[in-house]
């Protein structure tokens, strides 16, 4: 791989691993509680939560532009303390993040539903806090939603290319990561280079699809051994 | 205390003293409930709980403990074990740096050595229940609450799970109050007896009492298959066979068990259609074991079926008949009437 190869991938990689990791703790929060929440409000919360996954992805990065750009109501308070985001590397992780938030949720939230919430009251009465609870039952039960969510998130991170384009750019060196080059290459008629790249982000994508599954196999096993 | 439910609203107002104490009533009839505020798992109840002088709930006071703070043992039916941890981190579950652990306690009195690296889904349900059991104990709490422990297992089963819950009753010294519709568990389990119907407390008191003849008609259909379990010391007898001396004046023979040492604490089964009511002394019965008592109730229990209950120096035995019978010998309360129970038909409960 050429130089320029190498620091696309790698760019690529880091942008899907940090917003899975920015995403992870409010996508879990989210996906217990609305595993928990039987009140009124659930269907409205799911519906608007699953937006991002049935909206062309060119329309929320409309959406980010419009709330992060200069003139937009985010956009002005952050440049009132001197943050830029839109056309940046952080609009690529934005982007990716909010594109990949409901992959996740959906996934942790059918692993908390599986989890017996009287294993929890059981728990409670050997002295738990329900923090404690959580973490040392029902997060372990789930663990297996998390992290298939996860990889989930991740993968569609790192093939993020509709918000990304709309709300980062594509700026070599800066903005663009393996989708984006992609599109730039087949635009210019560079179609080796773009298949090249093709192949590479197959490769990733194939890794990623085939922990998810020999995670889901290898959890299985353990729990009914 | 009260809790508003579906159908009706709990309200029981009891003072209980026994070191364990049979909770019974049929199927809905609140039992579930009441053990679920007291482990504080239901929100909304009313009214004041007090488990031996410390206030669990008080509504009037604003106190109403967290499950985590009220130190109840509770051990649900189905033994919920959590089923990613092995047998001996469920037992270890609530144990605590700084508060008293009784894990070494509990894991010896179940008898959980050989299964306490397993983890919950290779175990059976009478070891699910042992290890539930066991994990609640060694929190050391102030009260085992214990929810049908026997009911989700099959006969067989609950044999083996039984002479547990006597050891736990005898050797942890743990107070328990224990929710069953089974009236011979019930009876050998428990010393105060509490009986629900539709959230309401029909009749609290000495077990013996409580769950004489009148029960059954609460608890319906349940008294299909019903056994008469007694318990007690076992002893050798020079020329041959073993007895079970169950109170002073009350010792029975039992099919031989020479392997086990005289002194022996074992429960024995004897289901109450095995039983022959006779109304004078017999003799000349192949039956070894003919005890003399009185009627304290009679009742129909079912087409053409009834069911007796006979004091026997103060142990309560089921005999089951047929209407046509009762009738026609005249079985009546006060009447004295003589049980004739072959030794085949005890059957030791392990």
């Amino acid at each position: 791989m050429t130089d320029d190869t190498t620091g696309l991938v790698l760019f690529t990689v880091k942008v899907a691993v940090v917003a899975t990791l920015i995403i992870l703790p409010p996508g879990v929060a989210a996906a217990y509680a609305l595993a928990r929440w039987r009140g009124p409000g659930r269907g409205f919360v799911d519906t608007v939560l699953a937006l991002p996954l049935v909206l062309p992805p060119t329309a929320v990065g409309l959406v980010l532009l419009e709330l992060l750009g200069r003139n937009g109501p985010l956009g002005r308070i952050l440049d009132a303390v001197g943050v830029e985001v839109v056309f940046t590397p952080g609009a690529v992780v934005l982007a990716s993040a909010v594109m990949a938030f409901p992959l996740l949720v959906r996934s942790a939230r059918s692993g908390f539903e599986e989890v017996d919430p009287r294993l929890v009251a059981v728990a409670r009465t050997l002295g738990d806090t329900p923090a404690r609870a959580f973490f040392r039952v029902t997060l372990p039960l789930a663990w297996r939603g998390v992290a298939v969510g996860a990889l989930l998130a991740f993968s569609r991170a790192l093939g993020e290319f509709g918000a990304t384009v709309l709300v980062a750019g594509n700026i070599p060196g800066r903005t663009q990561t393996l989708s984006l080059a992609i599109f730039q290459h087949t635009q210019l008629g560079q179609d080796a280079r773009a298949l090249q790249l093709a192949g590479i982000a197959a490769l990733l994508a194939f890794v990623a699809v085939y922990a998810t599954e020999g995670l889901t196999r290898w959890r299985g096993r353990r729990v009914r051994a | 205390m009260s809790l508003p439910l579906a159908r009706f609203a709990l309200e029981v107002d009891v003072r209980l003293e026994g070191a364990s104490v049979a909770v019974m009533g049929r199927s809905g009839s609140g039992k579930t409930s009441l053990l679920e505020v007291l482990a504080g798992l239901r929100r909304g109840a009313r009214g004041r709980v007090v488990v031996g002088g410390r206030v669990l709930l008080d509504s009037a006071a604003r106190v109403d403990l967290a499950p985590e703070a009220r130190r109840m043992g509770y051990v649900p039916q189905d033994a919920l074990l959590f089923p990613h941890l092995t047998a001996e981190q469920n037992v270890r579950y609530g144990a605590r740096a700084g508060r008293p652990s009784r894990v070494d306690e509990a894991v010896a009195l179940l008898e959980l050595g050989p299964m306490l690296h397993r983890y919950p889904a290779t175990l059976s349900g009478g070891e699910k229940q042992r290890v539930a059991l066991a994990r609640a104990l060694a929190t050391d709490p102030a009260l085992l609450l214990l929810d049908e422990p026997l009911a989700a297992l099959d006969v067989t089963l609950k044999e083996r799970v039984l002479p547990y819950l006597l050891r736990v009753r005898d050797e942890a010294r743990v107070p328990m109050l224990y929710v069953t519709h089974q009236l011979g568990e019930a009876r050998v389990l428990a010393k105060e007896a509490l009986l629900l119907e539709d959230g309401r407390v029909r009749a609290a008191g000495p077990a013996s009492e409580v769950l004489g003849a009148s029960a059954r008609g609460l608890l319906a259909s349940e008294a299909e298959g019903e056994e008469n379990i007694l318990e007690g010391a076992l002893e050798r007898v020079p020329e041959g066979g073993t007895r079970l001396r169950v109170t002073e004046g009350l010792s029975l023979w039992v099919p031989d068990a020479p392997e086990l040492p005289p002194g022996t604490r074992a429960a024995y089964a004897v289901p109450a259609e095995d039983i022959l009511l006779s109304m004078g002394p017999l003799s000349g019965v192949s039956a070894r074991n003919v005890l003399a008592g009185n009627v304290v109730g009679v009742e129909r229990v079912g087409a053409g079926e009834a069911a007796a209950t006979v004091d026997i120096a103060g142990t309560r035995w089921v005999v089951r008949l047929t209407e046509a019978s009762v009738r026609e010998l005249g079985v009546a309360p006060g009447v004295r009437v003589h049980l004739a129970v072959k030794t085949s038909a005890c059957r030791r409960l392990r």
